[in-house]
């Protein structure tokens, strides 16, 4: 076990290394950033640009940039904002809570409601109630997602005013983002749900408690789901990766005060060390989310160790 | 996998709902597609300031409305259509073609391709798309190929893990090694013997595939990084109708009923397909 | 089910309470499109920490919505001959926000920091290079003394870098302190700052001109502009600020019962410039014809949607230098035809238009422009850029196609900073042309102090741009706010920088 995770955090720091190079190096090729800080301002010359970019430390090579990031990134500093000079660590600390609560929240949303309509559709398997749940939670796959969050705005917010249509401000500001986000989800997750309930369904311990006696419901919820926790979890723990990455879009309609959205800004304007430590700081969690799922299943399956 | 199937079992197969929505949604959709753009291929450019946000079925020839600049919707829609289709097919083409080879390489030999392969693979994995798809437009721009290059190596390597993973199980089986002794040719068993075995699920992956690819491109294009403004697809009318989502619905309503619908059909068929072509579920992931 | 309800519920309930706390009497909230990310004079150039620090700060003179410069924290001013000195009386009991007073050696404060080693590292130092040194006669009057005479500092000195600072608050507590607590003399204090969401501001009743009315004063930072409009609509802010209104959105805040546009000239100036260098726009005539071709008129009319004015040259009315006698070359097809044949040009000729990609209004005029260019008989495409890229890029290194979107929005309003940056020789946005004539015009006028006699040359360089068809001047674009109902004594600003001080809502 010991060489296994020591071979996963040397696979860890690689993945990093390879990461912030490509988005070091990418988000160099264009723009000057010294240019976009001064735009606007009358007259500027090639004298004033040069003082600008040695404050800002861009007239040094890209290895010597990279590897001064690399630095501070060991000491946990990751340098400072180029748009008002905010150390890029107080940055991604406002921001992250905001990402993360809303990806737990949309998690949530879709948990909530595809476990019953999973259960529903293994139970009925086979019948029109099966296809049509099917059916239903692919529509909400297939939604181009900020126009559902426009809809809704429009919906909830300009028509019936119930809720706020941007902004992070309590439980209500939630609803909105994580439905669009959740509903994404719930297609994959329904027929997750319905696949393992499936498998356990036919399992002998499920037959035995039937045989027991016990009410359907307490079958179906307390002992089946019991036992399809273990690959279930495993999933939402995977998916959770991918909704941090995809998070954008609903990020920016609702102007919610997060990753995604920051990330989106830096691009814009080119602040280069606001950009790498987002990326580095979501690629270190998805790292860290796959290892957990790793370590879990060579707990459980000791074939996994040996890869 | 069983290869014996009575005829009813095969018929009731295509008598499923899923079935039958998904290849009419798709089939409908793109057959109206091509055919509307052969017979007009010029419908929805014409520009004319004079008939500015007409709404629809309100005057002759104009079924769903015009936008900003008086073009007709229910063209745009048509020229729009083929673009959506062209990025979602040909990005998730390239991406199969791309992904079978590295991933038959890679699980077949082993050995240089293989730790790339399956090091990109990581790296992808810690790389959340649209940021990195975000910092790649704002550097090398825009425009329908780059977008097409962008999906295909945002996505090869999924077809070639899974392709990855297939092999290694199929490498040490009997027909397999067999084939080889005789002295076939390692590209004959690649392609004869392994790639018929586990193309299913590749399919399956596609399908899907093609569906998300006509998201992520109106996403992306949402975020002001798409295709040229000029040529019309569904996520650029899409953005561009929000403006006027509350004043002139048309705009937004049309492109985005296109995109749902067939998005829609696409998955449904990706899902149809996954019982039939992938029962043991290696694309759920 | 029941427990599903009764969440709901709650939660409805909340929303309901926040709002209640949100519509507290006297605490207006705008919608601004971006967080400068800090509150430092010397730090930013961003229009939008000019729109939140116009009320936290104050120069030395001061330029309203009226565009015309009255006194600030200067209460008079006066040249000597040559220009090279200005001596300022300062205004006195003036107090910044933490009690410090203000007097001469806060000027020379600002001055020295500004010209110093610390502003060498921001933005805003090159536009006051005119100045040498600050020199204090007594506790309230101080001498500018200037390397060359400059005629639009005062101008200059209403804004941005030039904005007075607090000595004492700076050096204790240090510039990293102060880009997050600022500290003026304007009417607003800032009392909390939430990066990239929020900036609260609160009135401050010993302001010099009299306490503000209203109470609070909060700047939510939005983006996206539908998104901003329906916060406006919904109540969550009482003013959008530019850029954010979209032109197409106009209609959406006009038909809704509580809110409205508020729109005013703005020195914003939207152009398709040529490449006067290489393809067909290398022929003066061809220039001309590709200008007469575009009704810029009906474009103002339709996809503006009249917010805005059709130019003669690339300035707007408000600009030093604008001549209304002069006027835009016309709409003529027919002679567009023609003088396109005369040239040579054969049809199907291409022809590249490099736009922004995210700018949605000028996507829809230069899809137009491509309309008409194409009744010429030519290929037209339209190629869109990130904005950096095209700015940063394209542009600067003459890699544009044959037309490409400049827009300018020099907040000065004079055409000596337009002229110069797109027309001198070797400027970083004049990648193409180089005219000796030109060259020699504009090097002129910046040592003219008569401003009669600038005003003419400025003139005739505008006059001499078009006779050269150096660029297809479209229009000036007004500033438009999405205002509520409830916002009384409004007045929308040109430049976007609102001093709030009189505003008040209505129950």
């Amino acid at each position: 076990m010991g060489k296994f995770l020591f071979y996963r955090l040397l696979q860890a720091v690689f993945v990093i290394i390879v990461v912030t190079l490509i988005v070091s190096f990418t988000i160099r090729l264009t723009g000057d950033p010294a240019v976009m800080l001064s735009q606007g301002s009358g007259s500027v010359t090639e004298a004033d640009l040069e003082m600008i970019r040695e404050a800002l430390g861009l007239n040094q090579s890209f290895a010597a940039q990279y590897v001064q990031f690399i630095q501070g990134l060991v000491v946990g500093d990751m340098g400072r904002s180029f748009v008002g000079g905010a150390p890029v660590m107080d940055l991604i600390s406002r921001a992250l809570p905001a990402t993360l609560w809303l990806a737990f929240a949309s998690l949530a949303v879709s948990i909530v409601v595809s476990i019953p309509l999973g259960i529903k559709a293994a139970t009925s398997r086979g019948t029109w109630v099966d296809q049509l749940i099917r059916i239903v939670s692919l529509v909400g796959l297939s939604f181009p997602n900020f126009w559902l969050a426009i809809m809704l705005v429009l919906l909830f917010s300009i028509v019936l005013g119930w809720l706020p249509p941007s902004g992070m401000s309590g439980i209500a500001s939630f609803i909105m983002p994580a439905a669009t986000m959740g509903i994404i989800l719930t297609a994959t997750n329904v027929r997750l749900v319905r696949t393992t309930m499936l498998d356990t369904l036919r399992s002998q311990y499920i037959m035995v408690a039937r045989a027991k006696g016990l009410s359907n419901t307490v079958v179906l919820y307390k002992h089946a789901l019991r036992n399809c926790a273990i690959p279930l979890i495993t999933y939402f723990g995977l998916q959770f990766g991918g909704l941090l990455g995809g998070i954008v879009v609903v990020e920016r309609v609702f102007n919610w005060p997060g990753l995604g959205s920051l990330a989106f800004d830096a691009v814009a304007a080119r602040d280069y060390p606001v950009l790498q430590g987002v990326i580095t700081v979501l690629a270190m969690m998805i790292i860290v989310i796959n290892l957990l799922v790793d370590i879990a299943y060579g707990l459980v399956d000791p074939r996994v160790r040996k890869e | 996998m069983t290869t014996v199937q009575t005829r009813s079992d095969t018929l009731k197969r295509f008598k499923n709902l899923e079935f039958i929505l998904g290849v009419l949604l798709v089939g409908g959709i793109t057959l109206a597609v091509v055919i509307t753009h052969w017979l007009f291929p010029d419908s929805g450019t014409q520009v004319n300031l004079t008939q500015r946000l007409v709404p629809p079925m309100t005057e002759p020839g104009i079924w769903l409305g015009t936008d900003a600049l008086g073009r007709d919707i229910l063209g745009r829609a048509i020229l729009g259509g083929e673009i959506s289709l062209k990025v979602g097919v040909y990005s998730a083409l390239g991406a199969v073609i791309l992904g079978i080879v590295m991933g038959l390489i890679s699980g077949y030999y082993g050995g240089f391709v293989d730790v790339f392969v399956m090091r990109f693979a990581d790296v992808q994995l810690a790389l959340p798309f649209i940021l990195l798809a975000i910092t790649f437009i704002a550097v090398i721009g825009g425009g329908l190929t780059n977008m097409i290059i962008l999906l295909i190596v945002s996505q090869w390597v999924q077809y070639a893990r899974l392709v990855r993973g297939s092999v290694l199980s199929l490498r040490d089986q009997e027909f397999i090694l067999s084939a080889r002794a005789i002295g076939v040719h390692d590209i004959r068993i690649l392609f004869q013997h392994l790639l018929p075995n586990l193309i299913g699920p590749v399919i399956v992956l596609m399908t899907l595939n093609v569906a998300n690819n006509i998201l992520l491109e109106s996403s992306l294009t949402f975020l002001g990084l798409g295709v040229d403004p000029t040529i019309p697809s569904w996520g650029g009318m899409l953005a561009e109708g929000r403006t006027y989502l509350q004043t002139a619905w048309w705009l937004s309503v049309f492109p985005g009923l296109a995109i749902l619908l067939t998005v829609l059909g696409l998955n449904l068929l990706g899902d149809w397909l996954r019982d039939i072509l992938d029962p043991t579920g290696r694309t759920s992931l | 089910m029941k427990n599903g309800k009764v969440l709901l519920k709650s939660l409805l309930a909340s929303v309901a309470l926040a709002a209640a706390i949100s519509a507290q009497a006297g605490s207006l909230t705008i919608a601004s499109p971006q967080d400068p990310g800090s509150w430092d004079p010397i730090d930013t150039f961003l229009v939008n920490w000019a729109s939140v620090a116009t009320n936290v700060f104050d120069g030395l003179t001061y330029r309203g919505p009226d565009m015309a410069l009255v006194p600030g924290l200067a209460t008079a001013w006066e040249e000597n001959e040559d220009g090279t000195r200005i001596r300022f009386t300062l205004r006195e009991d003036v107090t910044f926000h933490n009690g410090e007073p203000f007097n001469a050696e806060s000027v020379k404060f600002t001055f020295d920091r500004l010209l110093g080693e610390e502003g060498a590292q921001g933005p805003q130092r090159s536009n006051y290079t005119a100045i040498d040194s600050i020199e204090i006669i007594d506790d309230y009057t101080v001498d500018m003394h200037l390397h060359q005479p400059d005629p639009v500092l005062l101008t200059k000195l209403a804004g941005y870098g030039a904005m007075i600072v607090p000595p004492q608050y700076i050096q204790e507590h240090g510039s990293d302190h102060f880009a997050i607590h600022p500290v003026g003399t304007g009417p607003f204090q800032i009392v909390n700052y939430a990066r990239r969401e929020r900036v609260e501001l609160e009135a401050y009743a010993d302001h010099w001109g009299g306490a503000p009315r209203l109470d609070q004063l909060t700047y939510r930072f939005i983006s996206e502009p539908s998104t901003a409009i329906a916060e406006l609509q919904s109540g969550g802010v009482h003013i959008v600020i530019p850029p954010t209104v979209p032109i197409g959105m106009i209609d959406t805040i006009e038909n809704n019962r509580n809110t409205h546009v508020a729109s005013v000239p703005s020195p914003t100036v939207e152009a398709l410039r040529f490449n006067t260098e290489s393809g067909i726009t290398a022929d003066e005539r061809v220039r001309r014809a590709l200008i007469m071709a575009v009704d810029r008129e009906a474009i103002v009319d339709s996809i503006l949607a009249g917010q805005g004015q059709v130019i003669s040259s690339f300035q707007g009315e408000f600009s030093f230098g604008y001549d209304p006698e002069m006027e835009p070359i016309p709409h003529d097809m027919e002679g567009a035809r023609q003088l396109l044949a005369e040239a040579g040009v054969e049809p199907g000729a291409s022809l590249q238009i490099d736009v922004r990609g995210g700018d949605a209004t000028f996507g829809e005029v230069a899809q137009v422009v491509s309309s008409y260019l194409q009744m010429l008989g030519l290929n037209v495409s339209i190629r869109g850029y990130e904005t950096n890229v095209l700015l940063n890029d394209i542009i600067p290194e003459g890699r544009t196609g044959e037309m490409f979107q400049q827009k300018w929005g020099g907040w000065t309003f004079d055409f000596d900073n337009t002229a110069y940056l797109m027309y001198h020789t070797g400027e970083r946005w004049n990648p193409y042309d180089s005219d000796e004539e030109l060259d020699a015009m504009l090097n002129e006028q910046r040592s003219i102090t008569d401003p009669a006699r600038r005003e003419d040359l400025l003139q005739s360089i505008a006059r001499y741009t078009q006779d050269r068809a150096l660029e297809m001047p479209l229009y000036s674009i007004n500033a438009l706010y999405g205002v509520r109902n409830e916002v009384q004594n409004f007045e929308a600003a040109p430049d976007n920088r609102l001093r709030l001080t009189d505003v008040y809502l209505e129950d």
